[in-house]
């Protein structure tokens, strides 16, 4: 497996940034932090962009720098490829030039510019003059100009901001379909956790210039979830549960989705889009819109219940005004996030190992995709 | 033997183009140090090459005269490399005429680099372009117009020149001899006759080059736009 091992700091008058971190190069990686948390600063370094970086980058067992050493490899020779939040298109050239401006340079060329087109759809736009194209355009030549360069890793960094709702979707699924279909490694850095719930395998949480966490993307942002609740005014992200589970039924007749989650099931609206059976579906329900029944609810329309039993329940350690707890229910192996307020919990004297039903609507399943 | 007044025409003009590519060779690298510079140094560099602009070409042509002359080091290095003398040369008037115009071709050229920015450079180079190439395929293409701009002013400001060339190289036919001063000559031989077409070839000349220079710097016309 590619591995990107970081091991560095950087030092500006307000800023600092340290990282020692090893980061498995497999499919999509998240890098998460609110601004001015280092994570356009960390893509910069590993692209080389940052002048003031010390220590030592080593991808795919190759040094890209290392001062130790004194070795720093130029930002044009890392065969990484760097598609900024601006796009930052050539405005003197058309598309078509932009693509041919990274083809040209790029060495042992395999891909052709008309398949980057194609499967960037920009078909109609090759002859367009870049400052008329909408930002969503921009993108998307931003993000084939870059693979044209053959990068044996992408970053990404925030490279939905400055586009509108549809658009973010539009190109959040080229991301995913360019990921496989090339079989590209890619840093994806965002502050939305859910772009990067829809898209990353693991992801990296960033904290005032450290690394606050590492791993699985389920298991990070459940752990944000605990974070949160410890501390509200840090609050990161909304406490939700995150979900990859697969299709039993994409419509059950009655224009819901049907998801398998071991015995039991979990129903949503039904979404446009190609779904197959089995297919995984990346999924996120808000703590706050689960709710917690001693008994199994029968009238209620309410469609979703599930059975589980607590495994814990967080309060705020720092915050005492809070009246609110976060309380872990686990269904059929599956951690669920509920947040109720400590009125409730004292109402129904829940308790560890306690087995309640959760119930939420089917409206409260959310993508971000589709 | 052409006219007197051709021949100063020939020497302006030889004077004012070799002038103008010594500058865009030297200006540029200048200018783009300049533009990205950070250190404090950088207002003394702005001051120095901005002199020009307010100092009486005088005292700049009598300084380089004095350097110029065999008794000074610049002068005798001249001269032991090339056996003849600096000053009164063709060559002294070339050299005065690119330190004058050093802030026509300089600060425009430092304007259009600091407005340029590093953004498109740090794109051409993820895209695989190295410094030079980043340099021809992008900063010359988005900065065009003020090279453009540069040069003719640095051209047409060379062309005006009188002070300077005065102090440095006389007045030698063939040599240092240019249209501004063969006018002067005219006036001081009460020749009106030809000192008016002098006067009035050089007011039109300079009026369409800088007229050309506005009209390529209009929006419209100007290519160097900036990417956001």
């Amino acid at each position: 497996m590619t591995t990107l091992n970081l091991d560095f700091s950087l030092n500006y008058k307000a800023f600092n940034f340290t990282i020692n971190q090893t980061i498995n190069l497999t499919g999509i990686t998240g890098i998460f932090g609110h601004s001015g948390s280092g994570k356009s600063t960390l893509l910069r370094a590993i692209a080389g962009l940052e002048k003031k970086v010390s220590g030592s980058i080593i991808f795919d067992e190759k040094t890209l720098f290392d001062t130790t050493k004194n070795l720093c490899e130029k930002p044009e020779r890392r065969s990484i490829s760097l598609v900024f939040q601006d796009s930052r298109l050539f405005p003197h050239l058309t598309v078509l030039d932009n693509l041919k401006y990274a083809a040209k340079r790029c060495v042992n060329s395999q891909l052709n510019i008309t398949d980057i087109v194609k499967l960037t759809e920009l078909d109609e736009l090759t002859d367009a003059n870049v400052e008329d194209l909408s930002s969503g355009q921009k993108q998307r030549v931003a993000l084939a100009r870059a693979l044209l360069t053959e990068p044996k890793l992408l970053l990404l960094d925030e490279p939905l901001s400055a586009l509108d709702q549809s658009s973010k979707t539009k190109l959040l699924s080229l991301i995913v379909k360019v990921q496989q279909q090339l079989d590209l490694p890619i840093l994806y850095v965002s502050h939305s956790i859910d772009e990067l719930q829809q898209v990353c395998d693991n992801m990296l949480i960033l904290s005032q210039g450290k690394v606050m966490n590492y791993g699985n993307i389920h298991q990070t942002i459940h752990q944000l979830n605990f974070l949160s609740a410890s501390s509200p005014s840090e609050q990161l992200i909304h406490q939700q549960t995150s979900l990859s589970l697969p299709i039993a039924s994409t419509d059950n007749g009655q224009g819901l989705m049907v998801l398998t989650l071991a015995e039991q099931e979990i129903l949503l609206p039904r979404m446009q889009g190609k779904f197959i059976k089995q297919q995984h579906l990346r999924c996120f329900i808000l703590a706050s819109d689960i709710s917690i029944c001693l008994s199994e609810p029968q009238n209620s329309t309410i469609v979703n219940h599930l059975l589980g039993s607590i495994s814990s329940i967080e309060s705020s350690s720092t915050d005492e005004s809070t009246h609110s707890v976060l309380v872990t229910v686990v269904c059929s192996g599956q951690e669920f996030f509920v947040h109720i307020s400590t009125f409730s919990q004292q109402k129904l004297a829940l308790c560890i190992n306690q087995q309640v039903y959760l119930q939420f609507k089917a409206g409260a399943v959310r993508t971000y995709l589709y | 033997m052409p006219s007197p007044d051709l021949l100063a025409l020939a020497v302006t003009l030889k004077m004012a183009a070799l002038t103008t590519v010594i500058l865009l060779l030297i200006g540029t690298p200048l200018a783009w140090y300049l533009a990205k510079m950070t250190s404090r140094f950088k207002v003394i560099i702005e001051a120095i090459v901005a002199l020009p602009l307010v100092l009486p070409p005088t005292v700049l042509g009598f300084y380089l005269l004095i350097a110029f002359s065999p008794q000074h080091l610049p002068g005798e290095i001249w001269q032991q490399v090339t056996g003849q003398q600096l000053a009164f040369s063709f060559s002294a008037i070339v050299i005065g005429s690119v330190l004058y115009s050093l802030p026509f071709v300089v600060q425009p050229l430092q304007k259009a680099f600091e407005q340029l920015g590093g953004s498109l450079l740090e794109a051409g180079a993820m895209l695989g372009a190295g410094p030079i190439d980043r340099f021809f395929t992008i900063v010359l293409p988005l900065t065009k117009a003020s090279f453009i701009t540069a040069a003719s002013l640095g051209f047409a400001h060379t062309v005006g020149e009188f002070g300077v060339i005065l102090m440095i190289g006389g007045n030698i036919p063939g040599e240092t001899r240019v249209l501004s001063i063969a006018l002067f000559d005219h006036v001081e031989a009460f020749d009106y006759a030809k000192a008016h077409v002098l006067a009035i070839s050089l007011l039109i000349g300079s009026m369409i080059l800088l007229a050309g220079v506005y009209l390529l710097n209009l929006p419209r016309y100007a290519t160097g736009k900036r990417a956001n």
